[in-house]
């Protein structure tokens, strides 16, 4: 226990780590969540080009939002998409700009041009929602289970797979119960989504040093000839860099939690995440939906610092063990696209190189006849392979210097 | 208690860094004699079985010491030539860390460490984090860590390089004081540290023990090697240029020049005593004498 607390302080110690911490600090909760909320992505919009032109009204603009999204009584029928059209194009006729921005646009308009395809207009660039004959807007949940058989046909996601996902889709209730789902939304599909990728950048530049530093500091050898200098200290060593990756998770899952609650607040936690994507077939609200993806993203990054931890007692040079690490998170997603696609699913089952979004996908893995929702692999299968890491870990430092 | 040498060898490659050295070593102060790249720190490290031989083997009391593993570490203290440390750590943060790496409980490695510090004048200094430490100051520390588990096997590499002379002395003082019961094995270029503390020296040269034995014994094989001679000012680069010297002295218009050689270098040179500085430079001076090996 003294050496792991040892180990611990040893790397809080280092200025690398404290401004690691810091950077990544604010680049995940300063600018990727709260300017976010405030300016952004929230912000009232003046001149519609640039986000960085928005104003510093966020908060207000989510509070009236939400109030707004109340107004349609918390179900998503034909009727309600309807009379959700109908506002927009009457705000629109009486440049009403301040209260157009209150609608979920973005969403209506993908369901518009994804189930009423027949009602578009090729003859101009306007956007559905602006032109849309609000009567026609019908048969929505129809629409939707078509559009849904319409895209596993097209991903040759048939037979026994195609049963296996209509049958969770079943369970999914309906009609859907409605908010303001551009904040869910933003959170599930981009803030907390790119949380790993943000923090295997940090990760590895504080961690690829634990086992290699001791080469750089020339003190491996003093190490060695101690008691607990071959296997505990390299055991202390996982554990202090376990124990960091949840510091640095439980910062920033709680920086982005804080602002959520501030922001957001949590009305609208029970809607399905096909609020998110229509056509996504698990039964899972947002917040089930939020916790998944926390979970994916510190059960990825576990996984991922043993893997940095295997590289670093690996090789001797800090700069080696940062560029494979780096290389360990972010190569498979650059070579992914000259893949098949089964060996670009099974490149997702690496630590932090997968997507939580999985979980708005049809993606499924077969074993011997039998399917796997990705997302259940997707989260499980980094952590069993960052076990395996560790006993290779131990055994590499011990066995470095004896060559 | 007895570490026996047997056989030990170590090459890298084409190159033979130590080649077949055996040796018995009991309680006392040893001293490992030789020009860089003669193979010391390699011997050391397989000494603290942190460098696997080629061929041959360490044996603690009849025991293979890579078999006996974490016990045998239990009994070693250990400095590494160019000691490294954690920069951000304060020397007590450093020493407790090490303690903990030795084993010793918390308690425990608070009070050797504080103890440890006094004894290396590193007091008021525990505090301060090693990066604003002096060199002397680190190998002082370095010293400390070493003695941290009260060992029973020493092995100290360049232990008093940076050392001012005040340190050296208080250094070879605590050396002789703690040497009794166990084994310290040193290696340094300072020869008058060895001179003062060693019971017995090796020298090593190419890998191989040339000569072992007490500084009397040693000192014998450059008897009648030493010579002493008086020339004017203007000769004495001439000699410089052509035998090993030894050491060199202005006395008024003329040069005293201690010279090494296997024969006598003029008719006016005087043979005189040997010391071990002159039994090094017989071996590893840069002007190749007739017998050295």
């Amino acid at each position: 226990m003294e050496l792991i607390r040892l180990e611990h302080k040893k790397l809080w110690c280092r200025n690398s780590t404290k401004i690691s911490v810091l950077l990544c600090f604010i680049y995940v909760v300063l600018i990727g969540t709260v300017l976010s909320f405030q300016w952004f992505t929230y912000g009232s919009s003046n001149d519609h080009t640039s986000s960085f032109g928005n104003n510093f009204d966020g908060y207000s603009m989510i509070k009236d939002s939400q109030e707004y999204s109340r107004t349609f009584g918390g179900k998503l029928t034909d009727e309600t998409l309807q009379q959700m059209v109908t506002d927009y194009q009457d705000m629109a006729v009486a440049n009403l700009d301040r209260e157009i921005q209150l609608i979920d646009r973005p969403i209506i308009d993908s369901w518009l041009e994804q189930l009423y395809p027949e009602l578009k207009d090729t003859n101009t660039y306007n956007t559905m929602i602006t032109y849309a004959v609000p009567d026609k807007l019908t048969g929505f949940y129809e629409r939707r289970t078509q559009a849904l058989e319409d895209f596993l046909e097209i991903n040759d996601q048939t037979g026994a797979e195609r049963e296996y996902l209509l049958q969770m889709e079943e369970k999914v209730e309906k009609p859907f119960s409605y908010e303001f789902r551009e904040g869910w939304s933003n959170l599930l599909a981009s803030m907390i989504a790119e949380l790993g990728t943000v923090m295997a950048l940090f990760l590895a530049i504080v961690l690829s040093p634990l086992f290699s530093g001791e080469w750089r500091d020339n003190t491996s050898p003093l190490l060695l000839t101690t008691r607990y200098g071959w296997d505990k200290i390299a055991r202390a060593k996982i554990i202090t860099g376990l124990l960091f990756t949840t510091e640095l998770f439980l910062l920033l899952s709680t920086g982005i939690l804080l602002s959520q609650s501030f922001y957001l607040g949590w009305s609208g936690w029970d809607m399905p995440i096909q609020m998110v994507k229509l056509i996504a077939v698990a039964p899972m609200n947002m917040l089930q939906a939020e916790i998944y993806e926390y979970a994916f993203t510190f059960l990825g990054a576990l996984g991922y610092t043993c893997i940095i931890l295997l590289i670093s007692s690996a090789v001797k040079n800090n700069m080696f063990a940062l560029i494979f690490s780096l290389m360990a998170v972010y190569l498979p997603p650059m070579i992914a696209q000259y893949l098949p696609f089964s060996l670009q699913k099974a490149l997702d089952l690496l630590p932090l190189v997968g997507s939580p979004t999985d979980i708005f996908r049809t993606n499924t893995f077969c074993f011997f006849g039998r399917y796997i929702w990705s997302p259940y692999l997707l989260i499980a299968v980094p952590v069993l392979i960052g076990l395996l890491c560790t006993p290779f870990t131990v055994r590499r430092w011990s066995r470095k210097l004896k060559k | 208690m007895e570490l026996s040498l047997d056989r030990l060898t170590k090459h890298y490659g084409n190159k033979i860094a130590v080649d077949h050295v055996s040796a018995d070593l009991k309680p006392g102060v040893y001293g490992l004699l030789g020009a860089n790249g003669a193979g010391k720190t390699t011997l050391m490290r397989m000494l603290c079985a942190i460098l696997e031989s080629t061929s041959g083997e360490v044996l603690l009391d009849g025991e293979e010491i890579t078999a006996m593993g974490a016990a045998y570490r239990d009994l070693l203290g250990y400095l590494p030539q160019d000691f490294g440390y954690y920069p951000n750590y304060t020397s007590e943060e450093f020493l407790r860390y090490i303690a903990a790496l030795k084993g010793i409980p918390r308690h425990q490695a608070g009070k050797k460490a504080k103890e440890l510090l006094e004894m290396m004048g590193l007091a008021h200094a525990a505090k301060k984090k090693l990066k604003a430490f002096s060199g002397g100051m680190k190998q002082r520390v370095g010293i400390a860590q070493a003695l941290l588990n009260n060992p029973k096997i020493l092995i100290l590499d360049e232990p008093t390089a940076g050392l001012d002379p005040k340190e050296r002395v208080r250094f070879r003082n605590l050396i002789s004081d703690y040497a009794e019961n166990r084994i310290v094995i040193l290696s340094t270029h300072i020869v008058s540290d060895i001179e003062a503390i060693t019971d017995q020296v090796f020298l090593m040269k190419k890998g191989k023990f040339i000569l072992q034995g007490t500084i009397p014994e040693l000192t014998l094989h450059a008897q009648d090697k030493v010579w002493e001679l008086v020339v004017p000012q203007n000769e004495s680069r001439r000699w410089q240029d052509t035998a090993t010297v030894a050491n060199l002295r202005h006395e008024g218009p003329q040069v005293v020049l201690r010279i090494i050689s296997d024969t006598k270098p003029s008719e006016a040179a005087v043979p005189c005593c040997a010391t071990l500085e002159d039994l090094y430079l017989y071996y590893f001076g840069d002007k190749e004498t007739s017998s050295a090996i």
